[in-house]
């Protein structure tokens, strides 16, 4: 069953002579096909939020002393805590798997008198790095670096 | 209001591309050990005590990224959250939402800064 979609999405500046059908949403949104994918990658923007006030709140409390952070700490072992840090770490590897598959097609042709390197190198520079960067990140908050 | 988000479109999209690309990178690192395995106990127990994760965090390089390590998120979600109110036929409604989501991310940006300036 289509439904009406957003009445301004596509809409030309000025009508065109050729007639169009209204915009309408397509069978399968927004949960069956492919638009569970879309759909769950614009979701994940809800766990985004959420967890950047998260930590909003964990480095307040390093800055407001050793009780609060010590309090803070003894909160984060609270299994819905736990769950909601494991939800978002899935969340946070979906969105790095399907934009990291997107960025090499999003790339100009040219940029300025250089070209941007084959789809696949970038496609792998950029696993290199998140995973790196994890790596060493993780590597350091876990007492192994510095 | 619509106008102004129109304007402030490109800074919103920036904030909202780092969010995914460098949001994403620093969050992983985040989650795992903050998130997850520290309250697990899978971490040795001085590695997030908080003379140890005070200077970590205090030092210019640990207040950078946790800066972007709160921001970004924010933004990120805030955009995201609009793109799907919209996709649910919420174009009627977008100016108010777009300017509640980006005006916490705002204000959860503020916040962050105020937080890594104090610590």
């Amino acid at each position: 069953m289509t439904r009406p979609a957003h009445p301004h999405a596509m809409q030309p500046s000025r009508p065109g002579r050729t007639r169009t059908a209204p915009p309408s949403l397509p069978d399968r949104f927004p949960f069956a096909g492919r638009y569970l994918a879309y759909t769950l990658f614009d979701l994940t923007g809800l766990l985004y939020l959420v967890v950047g006030f998260v930590v909003l709140r964990a480095v307040w409390a390093l800055g407001s002393g050793p009780e609060t952070w010590q309090a803070l700490r003894e909160q984060f072992t609270n299994p819905l805590y736990v769950a909601f840090h494991l939800l978002t770490l899935v969340a946070v590897c979906f969105v790095a798997v399907r934009f990291f598959r997107l960025f090499p097609k999003a790339q100009p042709p040219r940029i300025g008198p250089a070209k941007p390197p084959p789809g696949p190198v970038i496609h792998a520079m950029l696993y290199v790095v998140w995973l790196g960067f994890t790596l060493v990140f993780a590597t350091i908050l876990a007492g192994g670096l510095f | 209001m619509r106008h102004l988000l129109l304007r402030l479109e490109p800074l919103i999209w920036l904030l909202f591309g780092q969010g995914i690309l460098i949001g994403t990178i620093l969050l992983t690192g985040w989650l795992l050990v903050v998130g997850v395995l520290a309250p697990l106990g899978l971490v040795s127990e001085g590695a997030l005590v908080f003379e140890r994760a005070h200077r970590l965090a205090a030092h210019p390089i640990g207040r950078l990224l946790l800066l972007a390590l709160i921001a970004l998120p924010l933004w990120k979600g805030a955009h995201h959250l609009r793109a799907l109110s919209i996709d649910f036929g919420g174009a009627s409604r977008d100016p108010a939402v777009a300017t509640l989501l980006y005006a916490l991310a705002l204000g959860g940006s503020a916040l962050a800064l105020l937080a890594v300036i104090r610590l």
